[in-house]
């Protein structure tokens, strides 16, 4: 992963993300985290930073390899990716991104 | 050996009588019970021109089938009438212990016409019924009154439904609280109650509940048992509550701000399910025979109580402008002791906020000023000052002073949690409901949000028609069986049709399971239409259909009725006015 992404920034190579998260999902990462990340990258490659960061996040997230658990709802900017490009969504700069476990109510 | 308790009792209030009578086969195999019972007998009972607030309206208690028979999550009870706030043929729908209590206690049904002419309540008590003097509980909230019910009777077993001040005050939104904390919650029911000066229906009993073929429910009620545990978010309600859906509702852009003036609230994450877990909970808690336990307990500051449901949590708080968590808890505590709908109080307070901060009203209360809410709170519950007018809904107050389009309201229900304009299917269930503003009378949020049983873009309105049509039907066989709602994030047809077979040895199959559903709203609508609505009622307020979203995902976006609305008449058999044709009334045999 690219460090120093403020300084890099400048030159339009790294892109800084927001990334929240939400109930059970807060017992296994932070709340809100800013990371930065290369042109090019995608919701895939922000889920692999953020399980490679916090140990017990991949089986929460993921069934299987590739492939999210039921119900688990992630939103870029307000938008759930499965209406954008799915995991091969494209990043840009200043997105913010929200990750919801299964969830429900009424 | 049906899962029914096999008796009904009809109270007549103004001859002070009651009759036992057996519950008929055909209403059973046709309506199922709860939902489906309250509204055949209300409309067979009842003429179409009835008044709400008249001795000639009746209300009906009913559970279903499913209530108390162990499966879990089988605990519901559903009350019918003609409601005072929307006129509709309406209903509500509570848990708790009391549904199965009066099953207990011998009945499937309580059937209230007349009016009284002192306050009484109803004892039901083991295969017995009778009226009793109620005049030392008038003026008392709903928990003083159940713990003087229990006194007087000397008995803990004792479960009771009943009305607090704010019913018998006739406030349009007054709502019927068992167990002192679950509600009977929207309608008014609490104030046609109120009207009849029955003050409450107290059940008590150990008959036996017993069902058609034991062996193979048990089976089925395995599979549900277990479909229900591995469910992600059937665990999340257990863990935060159904609060937990403030987060996800405004990161998504559609939560309801300032009365719908806008749709995200910067400070949402202070009244949030994760904030109540992380402040103010002592324990989940659940309703009779529930695996899921998503109701909440909570204590501070010396105040204790259940609470805040993800509705009035959002309505006392980003609804009002309000993040303070403690003020909208204690708002949501009178409201069940005074016995409020905790959606339509605030929502009227919201209403109310918008038309002074716009000059129509001159008032002391802003958005945000939670002192200022609480004080209304309270006023509305006893019809004092300006809460005299607020009791009447944000509709008729809005309308008094001259902006009824500033009521967030449809058939004069207001709306709950959820911005239309972002959640196209949602927005089409809501306007269409037969009971008026609504989220449970068909969750589309369920797959529009949060993605079960699969996601659903809810920008889209294609498609939307037929899923509306089919959560409506289902669900309202779902409160006719007596099930919780929240059994349908884990649960399909199938397993409600199987549960409702091997209780009751009836022949219900998924075709069946939402033809019952079908009759029940069918039977809800033609009686609205002989009461004067249209197709013009089933719409959302000017705002939503014209003012765009200004923020976010879903920035300028409308709710598009006409792209789904003939579409949605069309799926159900309806005539372009939406009036059910011949050939769909004699197919559901309503003719």
């Amino acid at each position: 992963m690219v460090e120093g992404g403020r300084e890099t920034n400048r030159t339009g190579s790294v892109m800084t993300v927001t990334v929240k998260s939400f109930a059970t999902f807060r017992e296994v990462m932070e709340m809100q985290i800013v990371l930065p990340f290369p042109e090019g990258a995608t919701v895939r490659t922000l889920l692999a930073d953020l399980t490679s960061r916090f140990d017990r996040l991949d089986e929460q997230l993921f069934a299987a390899p590739g492939t999210l658990r039921d119900f688990v709802n992630i939103l870029k900017n307000g938008r759930n990716i499965d209406f954008l490009a799915g995991l091969e969504t494209s990043l840009e700069d200043g997105d913010v991104i929200a990750l919801f476990p299964p969830l429900a109510g009424g | 050996m049906d899962g029914y308790a096999g008796n009904m009792v009809f109270v007549d209030l103004s001859a002070g009588t009651v009759a036992i009578q057996p519950t008929p086969l055909d209403l059973k195999r046709e309506y199922l019970g709860g939902r489906g019972f309250g509204i055949r007998l209300l409309t067979d009972l009842v003429d179409p021109q009835t008044e709400p607030l008249s001795e000639k309206n009746a209300v009906i208690f009913a559970s279903g089938p499913l209530t108390g028979t162990g499966i879990p999550l089988g605990s519901r009870y559903e009350v019918s009438t003609i409601s005072p706030l929307t006129g509709t043929a309406s209903s509500a729908n509570s848990g708790g212990v009391f549904g199965w209590k009066m099953k207990k206690a011998g009945f499937d049904a309580v059937v209230v016409t007349g009016r009284s002419a002192k306050p009484v309540y109803l004892l039901l008590d083991n295969g017995k019924a009778e009226l009793r003097d109620a005049a030392h509980l008038w003026g008392k909230t709903t928990g003083q009154t159940t713990d003087a019910i229990v006194e007087e009777l000397g008995d803990k077993t004792v479960r009771v439904s009943c009305i607090g001040p704010s019913g018998e005050k006739l406030v349009r939104f007054a709502c019927i609280i068992n167990e002192k904390t679950r509600a009977a919650g929207r309608g008014g029911m609490g104030a046609v109650l109120g009207f009849k000066n029955l003050k409450a229906i107290a059940a008590r009993g150990d008959r036996p509940i017993e069902v058609a073929d034991e062996a193979r429910l048990d089976v089925v009620k395995e599979r549900v048992r277990a479909k229900i545990q591995e469910n992600g978010i059937e665990q999340a309600l257990h863990n935060y509550g159904t609060a937990v859906l403030v987060n996800i509702i405004n990161e998504n852009y559609v939560l309801p701000t300032r009365n719908f003036q806008t749709a995200r609230f910067p400070n949402a994450e202070n009244v949030s399910g994760e904030t109540i877990a992380k402040t103010i909970l002592k324990r989940p808690k659940g309703c009779y025979a529930c695996i899921v336990q998503c109701g909440r307990v909570h204590e501070f500051d010396g105040e204790a109580g259940e609470g805040p449901e993800y509705e009035p949590d959002w309505a006392f708080g980003p609804d009002c402008g309000i993040d303070d968590l403690k003020a909208v808890v204690r708002a949501n505590n009178i409201c069940n002791e005074y016995g409020l709908d905790a959606i339509s109080a605030p929502a009227t307070i919201a209403c109310l906020m918008e038309m002074v901060e716009k000059g129509y009203v001159d008032h002391p209360i802003r958005f945000g000023d939670a002192a200022g809410m609480l004080a209304l709170v309270k006023q509305i519950a006893t019809r004092e000052g300006i809460g005299d007018e607020l009791a009447e809904g944000s509709y008729r107050f809005a309308e008094k002073y001259g902006h009824p389009e500033l009521s967030m309201s449809s058939k004069k229900q207001e709306l709950p949690a959820y911005d239309p304009r972002g959640i196209q299917g949602y927005g089409l269930a809501t306007a269409t409901s037969v009971r008026g503003g609504d989220h449970v009378y068909g969750y589309m949020i369920s797959p529009e949000v949060l993605g079960a049983p699969e996601k659903l873009d809810p920008y889209v309105t294609e498609g939307k028609a037929q899923w509306v049509k089919t959560f409506q039907d289902l669900t309202a066989a779902i409160d006719a069986s007596g099930m919780c709602l929240f059994t349908s994030f884990a649960l399909d047809a199938q397993d409600y049709a199987d549960l409702i077979a091997t209780t009751t040895g009836m022949p219900i199959d998924t075709t069946e399971l939402l033809r019952i559903g079908e009759r029940i709203w069918n039977l809800q609508k033609l009686f609205n239409i002989k009461r004067g609505f249209g197709r013009s009622d089933d719409t959302l307020p000017a705002r939503l259909l014209n003012e765009p979203l200004q923020e976010g995902a879903p920035k300028g976006q409308v709710w598009r009725r006409d792209e789904m609305l003939d579409e949605y008449y069309a799926l159900r058999g309806w005539d372009t006015d939406g009036i059910p044709t011949r050939e769909k009334v004699e197919e559901l045999g309503l003719a």
